[in-house]
């Protein structure tokens, strides 16, 4: 087994392994932190995928913001101290058909499929220039459409959240 | 070396746990969790075709998939605080004004 | 590359000029706090001058921005009807009072209301799967807000927080789908796609089909969450009740009419052979029954939608029942994958427009009259506000799809397409099924009209000058279309070009 091997093996077993805790975790700040890891995981997939520029993008966009916004999520919403955040698991056996079901038939698609790929992972030395060029030529459209769309959500994440007058009467 | 297929199967089960969740937790911000983890399994399926083919547009699509699912926990958590203002709980059992 | 941009920029006008507008109407609201009525005049002068553009788009179909988006009359058509039903809304939305309430945020919303309809607008015209995601997500993004906008109400965050969880999964959802079709085809491109299934190179094995089949039913998931097709449909109840009513009926229409065209585009480009010239019927590459799977579905949909309608006494909750169940019809055109039904789902939407939009300000401004939106509450109003009375019967017979109405001939069309493709029984269920809708406008109508108040009062409930004529003007439409449909169909035939490559 090569290093390239045992890394893989690693960063999935990180991946997975934290993923489960997200998911089964009875607590929103364990579940937060598992996160985290499952994000490292990625980044680290990514990395061994030749992918360095979204390697340093999911570092810095998920756990750097994503997951800092969820954490404020968490903070703000305990707040009070009886709001009853922990949550039990419900529905559980039709949920386990349903999700039994769901990974048996993508593992065996993805695995039986014949993608349209090479056999092995050709060589590349860095993909930031090539990704940098795309983006402000073939795919100029899409990214100014980005932008329009993350400052709609600043403005309506801003408008939503802030308290006005009315809200705090309420509360 | 690495199959594809390898990265493949970790992506499919990696949706499947972030399904689950979905299908499964109460607490809003939880959900939100879920949701981010099968967004990273998209995502690692997408760079992993992208690699394999050599073709970077998986990756470009990966970037704005970023994007986008940072504004969408924005506004989603933006959502959670309001309601979360009014009604003191974030669990969605308890979002019962409107009923079936 | 710099030169393709600027070619295509010309003929992307109409689309930067909503974009101009949402960003214009943003900083006119920063710069000009309380002045909300000027930024809601703003956003219509902009939609008003995007609208304009249109009819000078090129007849023939073109790819612009190296195939990332489409300008073919097909989208034209569906740009029409989305910014049209963009500047009604906004203007509703100077009448309505629900939204005075939120006097804090009413620029916000109008600054909303442009970047809604910009994006829906880039949603016909999407020939990538990289826009159709990211239009749809703006799409989405900006309605999750809207739909949130009276956050001092618990009910309207509430709609809010279950429209945001579950457009996020079906997203997600829709994506999974995106990177199987990626790695099957090695592109994102819908022309691409479409080359590539179609010399056979992509889908080799009998797995590489069915994980081709997986991916379109995952994409499918996706569209439809968006236009609520049942078994995604549950959001669509409760997001209509919360939401404000004027974004209720932008949902109802626009976003509808954006998703029907991606959906549309989407299968049309990439999955069907070129179609047979003579009937104008498309086939589907190796032949997969896609005609049936959709039909089943538009059933299950407009079955459900009608069959719960019966039990709503929210007349708004009853709307978007209806709404889904228009949804169901309005698939049974894409279900024939032929000319005839792409025109028919067109003309239908035209229709659609008057009729709903009609029963929505109906709605509204009864509920700001007399604060309700409650079926029992109507009794009595033949009486006391005959005008309006008037107009809501009308729209809702409309709905139903008798005649001497709009709906009429929307649904005669969309149910001969149907016919016409030998699928007999279908046209059947939908017939079935407007008779079962018939069930619950009625009740309405027999609540106003033989109905007494409940305190026998008589007393008429005034409405202004304006709200009765814009009730009348929505009642004109919706008569005169059952007789002089002829400019509308004509105008639908010519526009069912879509770009596909090699045409």
């Amino acid at each position: 087994m090569s290093y390239t091997d045992a890394f893989f093996y690693f960063f999935a077993a990180l991946t997975v392994g934290s993923a489960l805790v997200v998911t089964f975790s009875r607590s929103v700040i364990y579940a937060a932190f598992a996160l985290l890891f499952t994000f490292l995981g990625v980044a680290g997939l990514y990395v061994l995928l030749q992918a360095d520029f979204l390697a340093v993008a999911q570092i810095m966009v998920y756990v750097g913001g994503i997951l800092i916004l969820l954490l404020f999520g968490v903070m703000l919403t305990t707040r009070v101290t009886n709001a009853e955040i922990t949550t039990g698991t419900v529905q559980g056996l039709p949920a386990t058909v349903v999700v039994g079901i769901l990974l048996g038939t993508l593992i065996l698609l993805v695995s039986r499929a014949t993608w349209n790929v090479q056999e092995s992972l050709p060589d590349v030395t860095g993909t930031t220039t090539e990704i940098g060029e795309r983006l402000l030529t073939t795919f100029l459209l899409p990214f100014e459409i980005a932008g329009i769309l993350l400052l709609v959500a600043i403005m309506g994440a801003a408008m939503i959240a802030r308290s006005t007058d009315k809200t705090k009467e309420a509360a | 070396m690495i199959p594809i297929s390898h990265y493949l199967i970790l992506s499919a089960v990696m949706f499947t746990i972030g399904c689950a969740g979905v299908l499964t937790r109460r607490n809003a911000i939880i959900i939100f969790m879920c949701i981010e983890l099968m967004l990273n399994s998209v995502n690692l399926t997408f760079v992993a075709f992208s690699a394999y083919l050599g073709d970077s547009a998986g990756q470009i699509i990966v970037f704005f998939v970023m994007a986008v699912a940072a504004a969408e926990a924005a506004v989603g958590l933006a959502i959670v605080l309001a309601l979360f203002r009014n009604k003191k709980s974030v669990d969605i059992n308890d979002v019962n004004i409107l009923k079936w | 590359m710099p030169d393709i941009i600027f070619q295509s920029t010309k003929h992307f006008w109409p689309e930067i000029t909503l974009a101009l507008t949402f960003i214009a109407a943003m900083i006119f609201e920063f710069a000009t706090k309380k002045r909300t009525t000027g930024t809601g005049i703003l956003v219509l002068l902009g939609l008003a001058a995007a609208l304009v553009q249109l009819p000078s788009a090129p007849s023939e179909p073109v790819s612009i921005f190296g195939g990332m988006y489409a300008i073919d009359p097909f989208s034209t058509f569906f740009k029409y009807v989305i910014i049209v039903t963009g500047m009604v809304v906004v203007l509703f939305s100077f009448q309505s009072q629900e939204l005075k309430k939120e006097s804090g945020h009413t620029g916000e919303y109008y600054c909303f209301i442009a970047a809604v309809t910009f994006g829906m607008v880039l949603m016909t015209g999407s020939s990538n799967l990289v826009m159709i995601y990211l239009s749809i997500e703006l799409v989405s993004i900006t309605s999750y807000i809207l739909a949130g906008f009276s956050k001092s109400l618990r009910r309207s965050s509430e709609a809010a927080l279950k429209y945001v969880i579950f457009g996020a999964l079906s997203s997600g959802i829709m994506l999974y789908g995106m990177s199987l079709i990626f790695g099957l085809t090695g592109t994102l491109d819908l022309s691409g796609i479409r080359t590539a299934l179609a010399s056979g190179h992509a889908v080799t094995t009998g797995w590489s089909f069915a994980a081709l089949m997986a991916a379109i039913v995952l994409m499918l998931a996706g569209f439809g969450y968006k236009v609520s097709v049942v078994p995604f449909h549950f959001w669509t109840p409760d997001v209509y009740e919360g939401a404000p009513i004027t974004i209720t009926a932008f949902l109802a229409v626009a976003s509808k009419a954006a998703v029907f065209a991606v959906m549309i585009r989407f299968f049309y480009v990439a999955f069907f052979d070129n179609m047979l010239a003579s009937t104008g019927v498309y086939s589907s590459f190796r032949n997969v029954d896609w005609s049936m799977i959709l039909a089943v579905l538009s059933v299950l949909t407009m079955t459900l939608g009608n069959f719960v309608a019966i039990w709503q006494d929210n007349l708004k909750r009853m709307l978007a029942y209806s709404s889904i169940a228009h949804a169901g019809y309005m698939l049974m055109g894409v279900v024939v994958m032929s000319n005839f039904g792409l025109s028919a789902i067109m003309l239908y939407f035209v229709m659609y427009f008057f009729m709903n939009l009609g029963a929505f300000y109906v709605v509204m401004v009864i509920a700001d009259k007399i604060g309700s939106e409650n079926i029992d509450d109507y009794r009595g109003f033949g009486k006391r506000a005959p005008i309006i009375s008037v107009g809501l019967s009308i729209f809702l017979i409309s709905l139903t799809g008798l005649p001497p109405t709009a709906g009429f001939v929307g649904k005669l069309f969309l149910f001969s397409s149907v016919m016409a493709s030998q699928f007999i029984w279908l046209a059947i269920v939908g017939v079935l099924n407007s008779v079962v809708s018939l069930y619950y406008y009625a009740r309405v109508l027999k609540n106003m009209y033989l109905r007494e108040a409940p305190d026998g009062d008589e007393s008429p409930i005034v409405f202004s000058k304006v709200t009765s004529a814009v009730v009348i003007l929505f009642i004109i439409p919706n008569i005169l279309l059952c007789f002089f449909y002829q400019p509308v169909l004509t105008f639908a035939q010519r526009s069912i070009a879509i770009l596909l490559p090699g045409l």
